[in-house]
């Protein structure tokens, strides 16, 4: 069950493993993908799949799935977009981001938990919703030529590396100390595991549903503010593939669909993994078209050979090169 | 089966004739047998589209199918591709039905044989299907569909259009039959409600199941046909959005989404009541994005509804 307190299960060295052949492969392809510059755009553009990720795997990880993430983030980006443009403090723009998705993220958990629809058929609904939002707000054109202040903050150098990464980091340690040192922890890998039984158990189920999507609301809020401050643009397509893009990542990272197990280095190395394709492909000159077939190739593959069992095989095989963590005592 | 009228059926009913009569009074010029004919004109690839979607999600076993839209895109855009390199265009019907029954099958093994579950498996396909129509074709539409073709996609009888007349209608009263008077359709439901017992009675789950998925790609690519006959040209994006719909019309329709309740005939009414919406909308010169959002909105409220009515009720 507490799987991702061992650091490097069989998934986790298999994506890995993918990483670095695939940047291996490509580095020897392209001159220009090993460079200190591309893999900084690398990191600089999984910013918002890494935030988005890591509130989809709580959500997988309870047994819920969000498919209205990236719309989500799309209006919240709307919201921080609109306030620079009328002149509001960096500051107060960065936080609308995160307060519009907090309460997003609450109207997906009334439907979801107090509405009692099914997860999958709620959120592709308010998607719908959510689109037509983005829409209606942005009035048929572009938000564009943004202030460039709420950049700067972002992008500001703290000990040598951007706000932005310090961010990301945060909010993953946050969620892994409170998966790890909080009753939240074990209730939501309970409830994931089985609403009936962790009822019976005395779990607060549903809070902790709710917690999950307010929380995953509020990354995609985070998310957003990355969003308008990394491209400084909002246009009407924001976010239309970016659940799907989460789900495949967190997916490739282990985190079980169907809830009660789940690893958040396993979906920083899948966002890692798909970032790292989409752009040594781009390199390489595979036309951008070709992303989305990539992929679903990729999680096919990850998971047909999890299935067939290969990746025991290399689980075994990288672990022999790795001090074994201590498995055991980490239980 | 259940002979009792479900109440997200009235619900829909009465929306219906709102919708009528809202359209009635705004546009009073649109209430003539030419409307009938575009309604069922636009509903014939969503009916055929949600008529596969309700039949995975009926055989239970967190059945999906997200990767329609992909498939009918594919199927859609495959063919010409094909009649390009040199086949023969008289094979573009049975290409885009062999083509759509592939995808379907490919579906239906990743989610028997390999045991994925059927939300990530079809996502990952929904991924290729629609990702390899766009990029196999750069993005732009495909001309060479047989001028054959076309006299029966754009042309009606009675005020029915041919599409619905010869290929939809049938295959919904086919369905409806299978699965009301055959032992095939007592298993769909006798899976979807237990899957366990079914296993133990003996039913061959996974076959029916996988049987299920190539049918949803089958009926995928019945829709891509018709999308070639009536537009006359393969697009990419023809399938844009339908795993939304589809999903909707099935849900509203009256099939639970934990599959082993509910019937075709609902579906067809909610197809027809989503394209009465949509229709109605572009009659009053809204904004098609305008139309995702309400299909959206009336897939959340209306099941919303029905579940407030049954707390309620047993409360």
């Amino acid at each position: 069950m507490r799987r991702f307190l061992s650091p490097f299960g069989g998934r986790e060295s298999l994506l890995a493993a993918g990483c670095l052949a695939s940047g291996l492969v490509f580095a020897y392809l392209s001159p220009y993908f090993a460079t200190a510059d591309n893999l900084f755009t690398v990191a600089r553009n999984s910013n918002e799949l890494l935030l988005i990720g890591l509130g989809m795997t709580l959500l997988l990880g309870v047994g819920g799935i969000d498919v209205s993430v990236g719309v989500a983030m799309g209006l919240a980006a709307i919201a921080v977009g609109r306030l620079l443009l009328a002149g509001a403090p960096p500051i107060v723009a960065a936080l609308a981001g995160p307060i519009v998705g907090l309460a997003l993220g609450f109207v997906t958990a009334s439907v979801v938990v107090l509405g009692r629809i099914p997860a999958i058929v709620a959120t592709l609904g308010l998607f719908g919703v959510y689109r037509a939002a983005i829409f209606l707000a942005l009035g048929g054109s572009w938000l564009s030529g943004l202030p460039i202040g709420l950049t700067n903050i972002l992008t500001a150098n703290v000990l040598g590396a951007p706000l932005s990464l310090f961010v990301v980091a945060i909010a993953y340690l946050a969620v892994f100390v409170a998966m790890r040192f909080t009753p939240f922890g074990a209730h939501l890998l309970a409830s994931g595991h089985s609403e009936a039984k962790a009822r019976l158990f005395g779990v607060p189920v549903r809070r902790t549903l709710i917690a999950a999507y307010v929380v995953s609301g509020g990354l995609c809020g985070v998310a957003a503010t990355f969003y308008v401050a990394t491209y400084r643009n909002v246009e009407m397509t924001i976010g239309g593939s970016l659940a799907l893009e989460a789900i495949a990542a967190v997916v490739l990272g282990g985190t079980a669909v169907t809830g009660g197990r789940l690893s958040l280095l396993g979906t920083i190395l899948g966002v890692a993994l798909l970032r790292l394709l989409q752009n040594g492909l781009l390199l390489v000159g595979v036309p951008s078209l070709w992303q989305t077939v990539v992929t679903g190739l990729l999680l096919l593959l990850v998971l047909g050979i999890e299935t067939l069992g290969g990746s025991q095989l290399l689980g075994r095989v990288t672990s022999a090169f790795a001090t074994r963590p201590a498995r055991g005592a980490a239980r | 089966m259940t002979r009792r009228v479900s109440p997200i059926l009235v619900i829909l009913a009465l929306l219906w004739l709102l919708v009528v009569a809202g359209l009635a009074l705004l546009q009073p010029r649109v209430i003539a047998l030419s409307t009938v004919t575009t309604v069922l004109q636009y509903s014939t690839i969503l009916a055929l589209v949600a008529l596969g979607q309700a039949l995975v999600i009926l055989c239970g076993g967190a059945g999906i199918d997200i990767s329609v839209g992909g498939m009918v895109s594919l199927a859609a855009t495959a063919p010409l591709l094909f009649v390009k390199a040199g086949l023969p265009s008289l094979l573009i019907a049975p290409g885009c039905l062999l083509c759509g029954l592939a995808l379907g099958i490919v579906n239906g093994l990743l989610v028997t044989r390999l045991r994925l579950l059927p939300l990530i498996a079809t996502l990952a396909t929904f991924y290729v299907y629609s990702g390899g129509a766009v990029a196999l074709t750069a993005g732009a539409a495909q001309a060479g569909v047989p001028p054959l073709l076309l006299p029966w996609g754009r042309g009606a009888a009675l005020g029915l259009p041919l599409p619905f007349l010869t290929l939809a209608l049938p295959l919904f009263i086919a369905t409806a039959v299978l699965l009301g008077w055959t032992s095939y359709g007592r298993w769909i439901y006798a899976m979807g409600f237990n899957e366990r017992s079914a296993r133990l009675v003996g039913i061959p789950v996974d076959r029916v199941r996988l049987i299920a998925y190539a049918a949803s790609g089958m009926l995928a690519g019945c829709a891509a046909l018709v999308s070639l006959a009536w537009l006359g040209s393969g697009r990419p994006n023809v399938g844009q959005d339908l795993e939304l719909t589809s999903l909707t019309a099935a849900m509203l329709g009256g099939i639970s989404i934990l599959g082993g309740k509910g019937g075709v005939l609902g579906v067809l009414a909610a197809v027809l009541l989503l394209v009465t919406l949509q229709t109605g909308l572009l009659q009053l010169n809204v904004n098609s994005v305008w139309q995702v959002g309400i299909v959206g909105a009336t897939l959340v409220l209306v099941l919303l509804i029905d579940n407030l009515a049954l707390i309620w009720r047993t409360s």
